[in-house]
């Protein structure tokens, strides 16, 4: 199991962005959260999103269908909160269970 | 513990201008080392990928397998979904087959893997080190193997990853005509970045020593889009401009300070290690823009879609996929990367396209009209292959492969845009992928001296592990050149073709891709909006 792996979903994002973003120099006021906006607080460029996606894929050893969230009517959404990103995911587990 | 065998890629190396970069000069050859292993080894020609392109090409040398097999066809993967196709990028999870990196390491051999594309994510249980390639920096650190191999690396004095990784917006310049000081710019930007990956590959094979040492250089590829014109032996005649001669003494520079480190890793290694070349493709002079879609769009295939006002239609333009009118388009190229047509087939109802019974018609017509896309000035042909898939993407991938496989007459990549004419000289020429790149081989145990025919890219892997000690896995597609190796080498360690590779590494996540077609379509869906 991942070391990133929590008791709670939203932990777990948490944990994962906190390492995604260790060595990029933010400059945050307050730890990240369910409210913490991926764009607005973090800075994440589209690549960075993805990258993360994939890191929740790998944490769950499963794919979640990320697209189902990040684009809305045929368009790209323009930011994310950790919160929506851990809802989504346990959506996803809740209903299609784990693969791996 | 010492190391074995040394791999070092060089992405996009040709003969065109090695064979010039070793010659005596004033003052020595550019790339002295370089005409020692000539001198001192075998060399072949080295088939590319029928797509002569990187992910592809890469792949396959790392696998032993065609992109048929190992299922990377591109940078892009598209999957159509209703009415709208959804583009997102390969990674190594879309990888079929097995690696090297992964058949060496369950054999208890040490492997270090430095920036080769498709090795992030990477796998979990290697026996070594994968610091990939393609991957920004602000994700190296997750992206590389084992995981504390990110830190170690830090304490290199002058390790900088901002300078090492991949930056997509200074890639997405590779194929454009830029001015000369962005020219000048983008040669000089890959200086830094090699020697950053030089350090980190000379810092583990000295604290490491693993047996499979490999890195890979891909400025060479980078540097040649652009500065082509000054390295290419046959550019350099008549009356040449100060800019000219500026750009020809960076890009020797260039190579003058591969040749170092080639050296310097080669003697680091030791006498006793056997040192490997490749490319994954050639290079060669394009000269013209071929805007396929718009050639297709003129014989009814393709509909393009109006491009949205503002940014938003800025953005589009300028991306690198197709925008089109998915209800109306039969046939169509997505990326000027793949050089392949697809065909749109309706499978299912409500889906857009030509109904199954036509494709053997479709496709037949589509290749004559292809056939017919004729320089008007000398009646030849613009695209002077056309492959049926079945024909060059034999294998369990196949049907994510292109339906048909294009080769210009100059070897270029396709333009998607709506710009006509179709066909349009370029105000100067760049550099493109040629199908033949190059392999050499150097050490003891290896024929000294010697110009082998033509191999195929798919044989690296192959001579890779018969180097470790290694058989080779029967369902490898690629071979040990017999005459890369002397008499005596191969009577002390015989070439065996042993156990198939673990097929199925990836047959979980396959199939519940397969089950799952409408969830698992983009996973890197961002990035994407992020290139256009």
């Amino acid at each position: 199991m991942s070391k990133l792996m929590k008791d709670t979903t939203i932990a777990t994002v948490v944990a994962i962005v906190d390492d995604l973003t260790q060595d990029w120099g933010l400059d945050t006021d307050s730890p990240s959260g369910a409210t913490t906006m991926v764009v607005a607080d973090l800075e994440f460029a589209s690549v960075d999103i993805i990258q993360l996606c994939v890191a929740l894929e790998q944490c769950y050893g499963r794919r979640f269908g990320f697209q189902d969230l990040l684009m809305k009517n045929g368009s790209y959404v323009g930011d994310l909160s950790l919160g929506q990103l851990a809802a989504f995911v346990d959506l996803k587990l809740n209903t299609e269970g784990a693969v791996l | 513990m010492t190391v074995k065998t040394l791999f070092i890629g060089m992405d996009g190396a040709t003969f065109t201008v090695l064979n010039d970069l070793i010659k005596p000069a004033d003052g020595g050859p550019v790339m002295p080392f370089l005409a020692r292993i000539f001198e001192g080894g075998v060399r072949a020609k080295l088939r590319s990928t029928p797509n002569p392109l990187t992910p592809p090409a890469w792949v396959s040398l790392m696998t032993g397998r065609g992109p048929g097999h190992h299922g990377v066809f591109d940078f892009i993967r598209a999957e159509e979904r209703g009415d709208e196709v959804f583009f997102t990028l390969y990674d190594s999870r879309d990888c079929r087959v097995e690696t090297i990196w992964s058949i060496a390491s369950r054999q208890g051999k040490k492997v270090a893997a430095l920036n080769f594309p498709f090795t992030a994510p990477p796998p979990k249980d290697l026996n070594g080190f994968i610091v990939p390639g393609f991957v920004p920096w602000r994700h190296l650190r997750r992206n590389s193997y084992p995981d504390d191999v990110y830190d170690r690396l830090k304490t290199i004095p002058d390790f900088n990853a901002q300078e090492l990784a991949w930056d997509f917006e200074q890639e997405k310049q590779s194929g454009n005509e830029l001015s000369d000081h962005d020219r000048e710019q983008w040669v000089s930007y890959h200086l830094p970045r090699e020697k950053q990956w030089f350090k980190v590959a000379e810092h583990l094979m000295s604290e490491e020593a693993p047996d499979l040492m490999a890195v890979l250089f891909d400025g060479v590829d980078k540097l040649q889009h652009q500065a082509w014109p000054y390295v290419d032996p046959a550019m350099q005649t008549g009356e040449l401009s100060g800019f000219h001669k500026r750009m020809r003494d960076l890009s020797l520079g260039y190579f003058r300070q591969l040749d170092s480190f080639i050296e310097a890793l080669v003697t680091a290694a030791g006498p006793d290690v056997q040192v490997f070349f490749a490319s994954d493709h050639g290079f060669t002079a394009s000269t013209e823009i071929v805007r396929i879609n718009a050639y297709l769009a003129e014989k009814g295939y393709v509909h393009f879609r109006e491009l949205p006002d503002g940014d938003a239609g800025a953005r589009r333009d300028n991306s690198y996929f197709a925008y089109l009118d998915w209800h109306k388009t039969t046939a169509y190229c997505r990326t000027p990367s793949c050089n392949g047509i697809t065909i749109r087939v309706a499978r299912n109802p409500g889906e857009t396209g030509i109904a199954p019974a036509e494709y053997e018609a479709v496709r037949a017509r589509l290749i004559r009209d292809l056939e017919d896309l004729k320089d008007p000035d000398t009646g030849e042909r613009i695209i002077t292959e056309i492959h049926k898939r079945e024909d060059v993407f034999p294998g369990a991938a196949m049907k994510d492969a292109p339906d048909l496989q294009l080769v210009l007459r100059d070897f270029g990549f396709v333009s998607v845009k709506n710009i006509l004419p179709v066909v349009e000289k370029r105000n100067y020429p760049i550099g493109t992928h040629h199908p033949d790149g190059v392999f050499l081989a150097y050490g003891p145990g290896i024929e000294r001296g010697k110009l082998l025919g033509r191999r195929h890219i798919t044989d690296v892997a192959a001579t890779l592990l018969y180097s470790l000690g290694l058989q080779v896995p029967s369902d490898f597609e690629g071979v040990v050149p017999p005459a890369m190796f002397s008499a005596e080498h191969k009577t002390a360690h015989p070439i065996v073709v042993g156990a198939p590779t673990l097929n199925g590494l990836n047959d979980a996540k396959i199939e519940a891709m397969d089950e799952d077609e409408k969830r698992q379509i983009l996973e890197q869906l961002q990035l994407l909006g992020y290139m256009e």
